[in-house]
C-alpha cells in the first residue's frame, strides 16, 4: 500500500467530514435562530377560540335558537398512509352509514386536509377519534339550532354557515348575539393533535348575550296553525299575521306561511323566507276606512248617527265609478263603517281638506318605517297631496291608491284602539348578559299623540258593531267581545285592478273596551270567499278564541265557568303553552322549582329539559341528542345563581321512566 | 477505572468505546423519538436487545482465528447472494421495496446489510490472488461483476441507497488495490456522466466534454478513446432509463434533492422537516426529550433514518460534532489498522469495511443537512435496526480482530 494513496484516502475523508461539518455549523448555529421561528410557526398556532352565541328565547324563556356542540372532521391526508386509506374509510362508513365508496374518493385527493364531516355529534366524533386515525383533526363546529323548528322563522330568522346572522332577529342583533371571540397559542404534532395550550397567552371568548324576544310562544303556535288552516280551507298564495299589545307596541306573534325551517333554510326559496309582514306593501282596502273615518271624528266633521245618502251602491264620482257590494240608500256615520261603505266614506272625506288627510296619514305612521328590528322593512307609499289627482282623495279614503305594510296597518290600528296613541312595534324584550345582568329593557316607545281618546272611544265603538252586526260578523268571539274591521282590496295585476284576486284582510282587537290585544289577518289571493269578512275573519276568530281560552281570566271571558273550572284550564293550558309534555313528571318538576333545587331531567326530550332549565334562568350547555341522560347539576341540590349545567343527550334513553 | 496495558493491547479502546457512545446516543434518539407515538413503542427494548446481542457477537468475531476470514470469504458471498436471490421472492415488502426475510419473532433481516461484508470479503479475495492484475481488462472486468452482481439484486428490490455504498467500497477497494488512474478514469467516467445526465441535459453535455478533456491527457489511441466516449454516451443514456425504472418515491425524492422547495409537502416534506430539526437544536440542542420537531413527531420514522436530526435537535450542535468526533476516531483507527498489517487481503477488507461506514455517515448525514438527496439509508450504530446494528458490530469485530493479530501479520 502506498503512501500516496493513503494520504488521498485521509484527505477525502477530511474533505467530506469537512463538508459535513461545515454545513452542520451552517445549519446549526448560522441558520439557527431563523429555523427554530421556523419550528415554532410550524407548531404553535394561534386558534380563534369562538365565543358562544346567546340565545334567543321567547318573552317566557322558552328558548327559540340555541346552539349544540357538534364538531367537524379532516383529515390531513399528508399524515394518512395509501395503505391505511381503506380501513379509515371503513371506520367512517361505519360510525355515518354511508356507503365506503364515498370516503375513498374524498382520500383520493392528493395531499391537502380535507373536511370529511361537518356539524356531527361528537359522541360520533369520539367514535372516530377512538379509532387512531392518522392525520385526523377534530375541531369546534356548533350547530345553531332551531328547537321548533320553523315557529317563528320569519322573526328569528338565522345564521349562515360561519354563525353570522343573516336573516330575521339573528341578523338585526347579530353584534349582541355573536360575543367576542378570544384565541389562544396551541401546540400541535405532526398529526395535528392539540398537546399544550399556552395558558398565560389566552384571551377567553365573551359569551353573547341572551335575548328575550317580546314574542309569545303560544300565541306564535295558535297564529301559524291558523294561518296554515286558513290556507288550506281558502287557498292563496300566502297568509300573514301580526298580534301585537295596543298599549306597548310589542309584537306577540308575527308570521308568514308558508314559512321555512331555519335548520334548513337553504333548501327554502327566497320567496318562502321573506318576512312578507314587514318587506310587502299592499293597497290595504277597507281597513282603511277606520283611518279616514278617525280623522273625520277627530275634526268632528260628522256624527255618529247622521244619515248619508249612498247612491243605492252605484255612485259615479267625478265620472269614475265608485261601487259598494251592497245596494243601501241611506247609512248613517256608523253604518258606513259596519257596512263598509265605500260611497259613504268617500262622500264623508269631501269634508276633510287634502293637507289634513294627508297629515293624519302620516301620523298614524303610513309611508314612514316603524323602525321595528326586523331586516328588510319598507316604508309603504302615500303620495303627496301635489300629486294627488282629482278622485286621489276618495279612493284613498277607502284604502286605494296608498301602500303600506302588515306591521304598518297593525300599529296604525292599536293607535286607534289605545287611546290615540301610535307607539313604535317592538320585538325585543330584554338583553340579558351572560352574568345575569339586563342591559336592556323594553319600555313603550310612544311615536305620538295621533287622535283623542274620546276619538279612539268612538273608533272602538264603530268596530265592535262591525263585528257585532256589520261585514265581520264572522270574527265574533266566544264568551268576550272584539271589534275590528275587515278589508278586501282588488289586486293591482297588469296595471288594473284583477275581478279574482283579492287582499283579504281583518284586522281586530279584544276586550273591547280595554283592548289587550289587536291581531292583523291578511290573506293573499284567496282561491274561494275573497272578502276579508268572509276569509280573514274566520282565520281572527279562531286565533282569538284559542288565544282568549288559554288564559280567560286576564281576559276576564265571560262563559259561566266557575272558578275551579277556570283554574283546571288554565293549568293545562299553561302546559301546553311551553309545549311540555310533562306528563307525570310535571308535579315533581313545578315542585323542585318552587323550592329552587335542582329538577331531575332523566328522560326528558332535549325540548323539554331546554326548556324547564330556561324557564327558571339555569343556563345550559347541549352535548349530543336524543333524551337527556345526564346533567352536570346533580338532581335535588341547590340551585345557586348563575350556574350553568351540562347536559349530556344520548339516544339510547328510552323515555322518561323515573317514576 | 485504571486500564489494563495488555488489555488496551488486545482490544482497541479507540474503537470500542467511541462504538460504545454512538450505540448510547442512538439508543438515546430512539427512546426520545418513539416517546409519543403508539406505533413504535418497544423499539428502545428492541434495539437494546439487539446491542447486547451485537456486542456478544462482536467479542465472538473478535476471538476467532484471523485466517477465518479468507476462509469463508467465498463462501460468505456466495450465501449472501443466495439470500438475495430469495429475498427477491419471498421477502416482505414494506414501503415499495422487497428487502426483507421475515425470520419468525425476531422481526426481519436484510439480506442486503449482509451481502455488503460478502462482497468486500469475495473482492478483496480476489483481488490479493496472486494471478491477479488490477491493470488487465480481463481482471477488473471479474472484479467489478464481483462487486456489481448484488447491486444488481439490490437495484430490484430496489434499494437505491444501499447500491450507493456497494459503488462506494467497489471504487476504493480498486484504488487502494493500487488501479492506474487510467483504470480509475476508465472505471469512473461512466458513472460520472450517468450522475451528470440525470440532472438534465446541459450537465450531461458538460460532463461528457470534462470526460473527453481528460482522454486528451491520456494520449491514448484512437480505438481506445472512440470506445471510451461511446460507452461513456451510453452510460448516460443507460442512466436516463435506469432512472425511469426507479420506483416513484426515490424519483421524486431525486427530483426534490435537485429542488427541494418545488414539492414542500410529498418528497421534500422530510427534506426540509429534518433541516427545520436540526437547526432549531442550535448549539446546545434543546435537551433530552425536548425537542419539539421530534416529540410532535413531525419527521416520520425518525428513529430510523432521521435518527440525526433527534440528536442535533435535543443535543445540538455539540452532540452532532460528538457523533461526528466519535467516526472520525473509528474510521483513523480503521485505516490506520489497515494501512499497518502487512496482509493485503485484509487490508482491502478493512478498507471495504470504512468505506461502508463512510458512505453511510455521508450519505446519512448529508440528507439531514440537506446537502445529499432523501436516501435511506441508517446512520451505524446510531440508527434504530437489528440487521444493520448486528452487521456492523460484526464488521467492527474483524477490524478488533485484525488489530489483535496485527503483530503477527507485521
Amino acid at each position: 500500500m502506498s503512501n500516496r494513496r493513503l494520504y488521498i484516502v485521509l484527505a477525502l475523508v477530511f474533505i467530506f467530514i469537512t463538508l459535513l461539518v461545515v454545513r452542520l455549523f451552517n445549519v446549526q448555529i448560522l441558520q439557527a435562530e431563523e429555523l427554530k421561528f421556523k419550528a415554532d410557526r410550524q407548531q404553535t398556532k394561534v386558534e380563534i377560540i369562538k365565543a358562544e352565541r346567546g340565545t334567543i328565547l321567547d318573552r317566557n324563556n322558552v328558548a327559540l335558537a340555541l346552539n349544540i356542540n357538534t364538531v367537524s372532521i379532516s383529515i390531513d391526508l399528508r399524515m394518512l398512509p395509501q395503505n391505511e386509506k381503506d380501513k379509515t374509510a371503513q371506520v367512517f362508513s361505519q360510525v355515518f352509514g354511508k356507503p365506503k365508496q364515498v370516503y375513498l374518493s374524498l382520500f383520493s385527493e392528493k395531499g391537502k386536509t380535507i373536511c370529511v364531516e361537518k356539524k356531527v355529534l361528537s359522541a360520533k366524533a369520539e367514535m372516530i377519534k377512538n379509532a387512531k386515525i392518522k392525520g385526523l383533526l377534530i375541531s369546534e363546529d356548533p350547530t345553531r339550532s332551531y328547537p321548533y323548528s320553523s315557529l317563528a322563522s320569519h322573526v328569528i330568522g338565522y345564521v349562515n354557515a360561519d354563525f353570522l346572522g343573516t336573516n330575521g332577529i339573528e341578523r338585526a342583533y347579530n353584534d349582541e348575539l355573536k360575543g367576542i371571540d378570544g384565541k389562544r397559542l396551541v401546540e400541535r404534532n405532526a398529526l395535528g393533535e392539540m398537546i399544550t395550550v399556552a395558558e398565560d397567552q389566552t384571551v377567553k371568548s365573551v359569551q353573547g348575550a341572551n335575548l328575550v324576544l317580546t314574542i309569545d310562544n303560544n300565541y306564535q303556535k295558535i297564529l301559524e296553525e291558523e294561518l296554515k288552516n286558513g290556507l288550506s280551507t281558502y287557498g292563496g298564495i300566502s297568509a300573514t299575521g301580526i298580534i301585537m299589545d295596543p298599549n306597548t307596541g310589542e309584537i306577540l306573534a308575527l308570521a308568514n306561511e308558508n314559512d321555512y325551517d331555519p335548520n334548513f333554510y337553504s333548501k327554502y326559496s327566497d320567496t318562502l323566507r321573506r318576512n312578507i309582514a314587514v318587506t310587502d306593501m299592499y293597497e290595504p282596502g277597507s281597513t282603511f276606512k277606520s283611518f279616514s273615518m278617525a280623522a273625520l271624528l277627530d275634526r268632528k266633521l260628522c256624527e255618529e248617527s247622521e244619515r248619508i245618502f249612498v247612491e243605492n251602491g252605484k255612485y259615479k264620482y267625478k265620472n269614475v265609478n265608485i261601487n259598494d257590494s251592497h245596494n243601501k240608500d241611506y247609512l248613517t256615520v256608523r253604518g258606513i263603517i259596519e257596512q263598509s261603505s265605500n260611497i259613504g266614506i268617500a262622500k264623508l272625506i269631501q269634508r276633510l281638506d287634502d293637507d289634513t288627510f294627508y297629515k293624519y296619514i302620516r301620523a298614524f305612521g303610513f309611508g314612514n318605517f316603524t323602525s321595528i328590528k326586523l331586516p328588510g322593512e319598507v316604508k309603504g307609499n302615500v303620495k303627496n297631496p301635489n300629486d294627488w289627482h282629482n278622485v286621489t282623495k276618495a279612493f284613498m279614503s277607502f284604502g286605494y291608491e296608498i301602500l303600506v305594510t302588515p306591521i304598518q296597518l297593525a300599529a296604525a290600528y292599536c293607535a286607534i284602539v289605545n287611546g290615540g296613541i301610535l307607539y313604535q312595534p317592538q320585538i325585543l324584550k330584554r338583553v340579558i348578559l351572560p352574568n345575569g345582568m339586563i342591559t336592556e329593557e323594553l319600555t313603550p316607545k310612544k311615536v305620538r299623540t295621533v287622535i283623542s281618546a274620546e276619538t279612539s272611544a268612538k273608533m272602538r265603538s264603530f268596530l265592535t258593531g262591525v263585528v257585532s252586526n256589520g261585514t265581520a260578523t264572522a270574527a265574533k268571539l266566544d264568551g268576550i267581545i272584539a271589534g275590528g274591521k275587515t278589508g278586501t282590496s282588488q289586486k293591482l295585476i297588469n296595471g288594473s285592478y284583477s275581478k279574482s284576486h283579492y287582499n283579504s284582510s281583518f284586522v281586530g282587537f279584544f276586550p273591547v273596551n280595554n283592548p289587550k290585544v289587536v291581531c292583523l289577518i291578511l290573506v293573499n289571493s284567496p282561491t274561494s270567499g275573497g272578502y276579508g269578512g268572509l276569509v280573514a275573519a274566520p282565520i281572527f276568530k279562531k286565533v282569538g278564541d284559542r288565544i282568549v281560552s288559554s288564559d280567560p281570566v286576564s281576559f276576564n271571558k265571560q262563559g259561566g265557568s266557575k272558578d275551579g273550572e277556570v283554574k283546571v284550564i288554565y293549568a293545562n293550558n299553561n302546559q301546553k303553552m311551553n309545549d311540555v309534555s310533562l306528563g307525570n313528571n310535571s308535579k315533581q318538576i313545578t315542585e323542585s322549582i318552587k323550592k329552587k333545587i335542582m329538577p331531575d331531567l332523566y328522560g326528558f326530550s332535549l325540548k323539554e329539559a331546554v326548556n324547564i332549565l330556561a324557564k327558571n334562568g339555569i343556563k345550559y350547555k347541549v352535548k349530543g341528542s336524543g333524551k337527556i341522560a345526564s346533567q352536570s347539576i346533580k338532581a335535588g341540590s341547590q340551585l345557586k345563581k348563575n350556574v350553568e349545567c351540562t347536559i349530556v343527550c344520548s339516544e339510547n334513553v328510552t323515555g322518561k321512566n323515573k317514576n | 477505572m485504571r486500564v489494563d496495558y495488555k488489555l488496551n493491547d488486545k482490544l482497541d479502546f479507540w474503537l470500542f468505546i467511541p462504538t460504545l457512545i454512538l450505540l448510547c446516543f442512538g439508543l438515546a434518539g430512539i427512546y426520545s423519538s418513539t416517546l409519543n407515538n403508539h406505533f413504535a413503542h418497544g423499539n428502545f427494548q428492541k434495539q437494546l436487545f439487539f446491542g447486547g446481542v451485537s456486542i456478544v457477537l462482536f467479542f465472538v468475531i473478535y476471538s476467532l482465528p484471523t485466517n477465518t476470514f479468507k476462509y469463508a470469504a467465498i463462501p460468505t458471498y456466495i450465501f449472501s447472494m443466495l439470500l438475495l436471490m430469495a429475498v427477491l421472492v419471498v421477502g416482505k415488502k414494506t414501503s415499495g421495496a422487497r428487502a426483507w426475510l421475515v425470520l419468525g419473532p425476531l422481526g426481519g433481516f436484510q439480506p442486503a446489510e449482509f451481502a455488503k461484508l460478502g462482497t468486500v470479503l469475495a473482492m478483496a479475495s480476489y483481488l490479493t490472488k496472486t494471478s491477479v492484475d488490477i491493470e488487465s481488462f480481463k481482471d477488473i472486468v471479474i472484479t467489478l461483476a464481483i462487486g456489481l452482481f448484488p447491486v444488481g439484486l439490490i437495484l430490484l428490490q430496489p434499494d437505491m441507497g444501499t447500491s450507493f455504498v456497494f459503488f462506494g467500497f467497489i471504487l476504493v477497494l480498486i484504488f487502494w488495490k493500487g488501479i492506474s488512474l487510467f483504470g480509475l478514469y476508465l472505471v469512473l467516467s461512466p458513472g460520472f456522466v450517468a450522475v451528470a445526465s440525470l440532472f438534465g441535459i446541459y450537465y450531461f453535455i458538460a460532463a461528457v466534454v470534462i470526460v473527453a478533456a481528460a482522454l486528451i491527457y491520456f494520449k491514448k489511441n484512437i480505438f481506445i478513446s472512440g470506445s471510451i466516449i461511446a460507452a461513456n454516451l451510453g452510460a448516460g443514456f443507460f442512466a436516463d432509463s435506469v432512472f425511469t425504472f426507479l420506483s416513484p418515491h426515490q424519483q421524486k425524492r431525486i427530483e426534490s434533492f435537485i429542488n427541494p422547495s418545488a414539492d414542500p409537502l410529498g418528497a421534500g416534506y422530510n427534506a426540509i422537516q429534518a433541516k427545520v430539526a436540526i437547526g432549531s437544536g442550535g448549539f446546545l440542542g434543546k435537551g433530552f426529550l425536548a425537542g419539539n420537531q421530534t416529540q410532535l413527531q413531525y419527521i416520520p420514522e425518525q428513529w430510523t433514518d432521521f435518527i440525526y436530526c433527534v440528536i442535533g435537535e435535543e443535543f445540538g450542535f455539540l452532540g452532532s460534532l460528538i457523533i461526528l468526533i466519535c467516526f472520525i476516531i473509528i474510521f483513523m483507527r480503521i485505516i490506520k489498522i489497515a494501512s499497518s498489517t502487512r496482509d493485503e487481503f485484509l487490508s482491502l477488507v478493512l478498507l471495504g469495511i470504512f468505506t461502508i461506514y463512510f458512505v453511510h455517515l455521508f450519505i446519512n448525514v448529508g440528507m439531514t443537512v440537506g446537502i445529499m438527496p432523501v436516501i435511506g439509508i441508517p446512520l451505524p450504530f446510531v440508527s434504530y435496526g437489528g440487521s444493520s446494528l448486528v452487521i456492523n458490530m460484526l464488521m467492527l469485530g474483524i477490524v478488533a480482530n485484525v488489530h489483535r493479530t496485527r503483530k503477527n501479520y507485521t
